[in-house]
């Protein structure tokens, strides 16, 4: 009855043949090194999910983002473990990222035919450090003020186009109600729907490609 | 898991169902917490307090008079002022019936009109009596009643 009704579903949707080409796929003999990539996806599930949950109660503005987060974490059951999950969660996510980079850039997995691969994973990393940098503000406590500070101050310095650069990360001259809210806007939709769709494209290409066997003298 | 083949269980079986298991206690580890943290501001009661409405001096026999007071409330992260309107009624200046100016309808503001001596509601019509039973139009119930004391010579009601 319920296999039938699969099977059904299966000769509309053809997710087995999906399912199959995902995880049934044929891989060399590798090593862990070689699962920090879904380490990766995984973290990044996980901001996802927890971030969606603290947009329930967060507020971007100068007036309540703090006492927003307080409430976050000394009101809410399970609060304080689902802010401290995306808290960890960011450090852990960059860490990872630059772990899988490694790999890909020691095993030489970024060479032909996977060239594509890599450089999509090079913008991935991009939006990770993004998304740390634009997090990091939303408690909108002193630290996070004055890190946003110093972070744009950085972008200034730049020739040519600094000046131009931290008025716009800024909103203006000064950090404040406006900055809060694009670094907020930019944190859940901006980057999530970039992140998204690079993904997209980066395991389409691992998956269609394949992965790398761990280099050996032999083949040379 | 197969326990038709009796212990027997292959590589690719043990594999699944270990990583099957995994993802069900990461899946568990995330979602009751998330649960609760959803659900918990709707479990919250509000705690009974008394509110000090004024002097019972100003309630004239079988007028219900309205009474207006702000209540301090904490909702989530913001400390909000809240309007509070209860109408009294007494008729003998030793009662009091406190009556809630919310008709039992769909929540709107009700009004007492003196002229034609009853509860009038805005929003659908709704009439009630002095002492907030149903005259006419859709409300369920009477006006909903508090609590009420009286200590030296100040009405307070119980919101609960």
């Amino acid at each position: 009855m319920i296999l039938n009704l699969v099977n059904w579903l299966d000769d509309r949707f053809g997710w087995r043949a999906i399912w199959e080409a995902i995880f049934l796929r044929k891989i060399p003999h590798v090593n862990w090194f070689y699962t920090l990539g879904s380490a990766t996806l995984f973290l990044a599930i996980l901001q996802g999910v927890t971030g969606i949950l603290l947009t329930l109660y967060y507020v971007p503005t100068p007036d309540h983002a703090y006492d927003s987060v307080v409430y976050i974490s000394t009101q809410l059951p399970a609060g304080w473990f689902i802010r401290g999950l995306h808290h960890w969660g960011a450090s852990a996510m960059v860490v990872v990222t630059v772990a899988h980079l490694l790999r890909v850039f020691f095993s030489g997995a970024y060479k032909y035919p996977r060239e594509a691969t890599w450089i999509t994973g090079v913008f991935l990393f991009l939006i990770v450090i993004g998304f740390g940098f634009t997090g990091y503000l939303l408690p909108w406590d002193q630290k996070a003020y004055w890190a946003t500070t110093v972070g744009t101050q950085i972008a200034g310095v730049a020739p040519v186009v600094g000046d131009w650069m931290l008025r716009i990360a800024r909103g203006g001259d000064e950090l404040s109600a406006v900055t809060l809210a694009r670094f907020f806007g930019t944190h859940i939709w901006v980057l999530p729907a970039s992140l998204a769709t690079l993904v997209f494209v980066h395991l389409y290409l691992v998956i269609r490609i394949g992965i790398t066997a761990v280099p050996s003298r032999e083949e040379e | 898991m197969d326990k038709s083949q009796e212990g027997k269980m292959g590589r690719r079986d043990f594999m699944k169902a270990v990583i099957a298991a995994i993802s069900g206690v990461i899946g568990a580890a995330i979602g009751l917490p998330a649960i609760a943290y959803v659900v918990g501001p709707a479990l919250q009661k509000e705690t009974d307090e008394w509110i000090r409405l004024g002097s019972v001096n100003k309630v004239e026999v079988n007028i219900p008079t309205l009474f207006k007071t702000v209540i301090e409330k904490q909702t989530g992260w913001i400390n909000a002022e809240e309007e509070f309107s209860v109408y009294v009624l007494t008729t003998n200046s030793r009662d009091f019936v406190a009556m809630s100016n919310i008709c039992t309808h769909l929540g709107c503001r009700v009004r007492w009109i003196p002229d034609q001596e009853g509860f009038f509601c805005p929003c659908h019509n709704g009439v009630f009596a002095k002492d907030g039973s149903v005259v006419s139009g859709p409300p369920p119930r009477p006006l909903d009643r508090f609590e009420s004391k009286v200590e030296d010579g100040v009405l307070f009601v119980k919101r609960g």
